[in-house]
This record gives C-alpha cells, structure tokens and sequence, in this order.
C-alpha cells in the first residue's frame, strides 16, 4: 500500500513540470498575466532551471514592453477637448 | 450651465482621449482621420452615455464604440483577411533571428530592442491586417485583458488569443526585416 502511496506521489510530481515546449505554448499568455497562478508556478519553476527559455522569456517580456513605450503616441491634437466640450453642450 | 450627465461623462472620457486617439491613429493611419474617429466616437458615446451601466468598465466600453465607429466607417477599405497560412509561424522569431544571425551578448539583445525607431515599431503594426492589429493595440498598448477585449471587439475568446498570438508573431517578422534594412544586423549568416 505504502509503495502504491509513494508511486501515486512520484507520477503525480512528475506529470507537474512543464518542458520547453510547454512553455514555448504559454509564453504569450503567461506575459500577458492570463494563466492560473498553478501555471505561473509551473512555468516559473521551469524558468528558474531552464537558461535557454528564460532568457527567451526575458527578451518577449522586454519586447511587448518596448511596443508600449514606442507606440504609444505621447501628444493628442488639443482640439479634441474642445470638440468635447462642443459635444456635451450639444444635447 | 452644464447639467450633472455631461459634466459626467466629460470626466469619465477625458482620461481616455490620449489612448482613444493613440488607437485611432494606428487603425487609420493619419492624424486627420484619427481625429474624426475619435471625435465620431466621442459623439456616438455620449448620445449612447444612458445606456453605459454605472461603476462598470467605461474605459472598455468607450473602445467599444471606437471599434465599432472604425468598423462602420472603414468597411469598405478593409480588406478582407488575407488567405495565409500562419501555421508556420513560430514562437520567439525575433529572438531565434538574432541568435542565429549574430552572437550578441545578452545585453546586445536588449539593446537592439531599445535601438529600433519609434517609426519603425509603428509601421510594423501599421502593416498588420486590421484583426490582428486592434488585439495586438488593445493587448499590448491599452494593456486590455483577454476577457475586455473580447468584449471591445464582440469574438469569442478563442479568437482573440489565436488573433494576439499571429499577430504578435507576424510582427516580429516585420521588425526583423526593419531591422535589417536599418542595418542593425550587420553580419547575418543565413
């Protein structure tokens, strides 16, 4: 019985560790915060042994960081709060 | 005097013009027609004010509009998606390119993210078909969520996330090939 208990523990410790692939699957949801927090486990757990995927990881993250900043346009035309105020006046 | 509803809505909207107008401007290309998209938007969602539910996500609800205000407008200039294959598009393009292309330190890969022109980043997105682009924008640049996007554009889950993930991957295609045309990448071996 204790062996049975033991081998159910091992097989269920072994099914939780994702491999590369697994993480190449989830990388964008993990970054965008839309995974479980037993997958962030999961996932950061492989991250803390596997260099190759962290470092892929690092330079996503870095990348989806770099199109905010450069896309985001830091001026709007100031017309647009006059014609806001015109809107709201209207009715 | 304005009444207690416009003045409302003016504080709930303001905040958002910036990022209403960044969106508009990457759908529409130039700052004329972003600024009528924004402007139409801005009319339709105050006539339609009574119908937003208190405390609920006005942010969201007003990108709605502008989805909607963009689709109406540009349906005949959308083209419709382009029959390609994205199947073959892999995860981590860019940053298997650069390994492969040049033996950059670590740092170098970081530094070759910050190096690209702000134009650059633009057009690549700008270049994108529509679909993909309004969920990499709304993703990416609006930080919306999986579920308030689906929602902004009216699609199951399921197709945000296949949209997000090619249009994501087919934007590292085209910041690659800036990339090389700027000369960022100088000694590319295959």
């Amino acid at each position: 019985m204790l062996k049975r208990g033991v081998m159910f523990l091992m097989k269920k410790s072994e099914q939780k560790k994702y491999d590369c692939e697994e993480i190449e699957k989830r990388v964008q949801a993990y970054l965008d915060n839309q995974v479980s927090e037993e997958e962030i486990n999961l996932i950061e757990d492989h991250l803390s042994y596997c260099l190759p995927c962290d470092k892929k990881v690092e330079f996503e993250k870095k990348l989806k960081a770099i199109i905010k900043y450069k896309a985001t346009e830091k001026e709007y035309p100031k017309s647009l709060e006059e014609e806001l105020k015109k809107i709201i006046k209207s009715r | 005097m304005p009444t207690a509803r416009q003045l409302e809505f003016e504080s709930l909207i303001a905040p958002h013009l910036s990022s209403l107008y960044s969106t508009a401007l990457r759908m529409t290309h130039n700052q004329n027609d972003a600024e009528d998209l924004v402007q139409d938007t801005l009319f339709k969602s105050f006539r339609a004010f009574d119908q937003y539910q208190k405390n609920t996500n006005f942010r969201a609800w007003a990108f709605r509009i502008l989805v909607n205000t963009y689709i109406t407008a540009y349906r005949k200039a959308i083209r419709q998606p382009q029959k390609v294959s994205y199947d073959d598009l892999e995860e981590f393009y860019l940053y298997k390119k650069l390994d492969e292309s040049i033996s950059l330190q670590e740092t170098a890969k970081e530094d070759f993210l910050e190096n690209f022109f702000e134009d650059d980043v633009k057009d690549a997105l700008e270049n994108l078909p529509y679909q993909f682009r309004l969920v990499v924008l709304l993703c990416d640049v609006e930080g919306f969520s999986y579920n308030e996007i689906a929602n902004i554009i009216d699609a199951p889950l399921g197709t945000v996330m296949s949209r997000l993930y090619r249009g994501r991957k087919l934007l590292q295609r085209y910041l690659w090939s800036y990339a090389k045309k700027r000369g960022y990448v100088l000694d590319e071996k295959i």
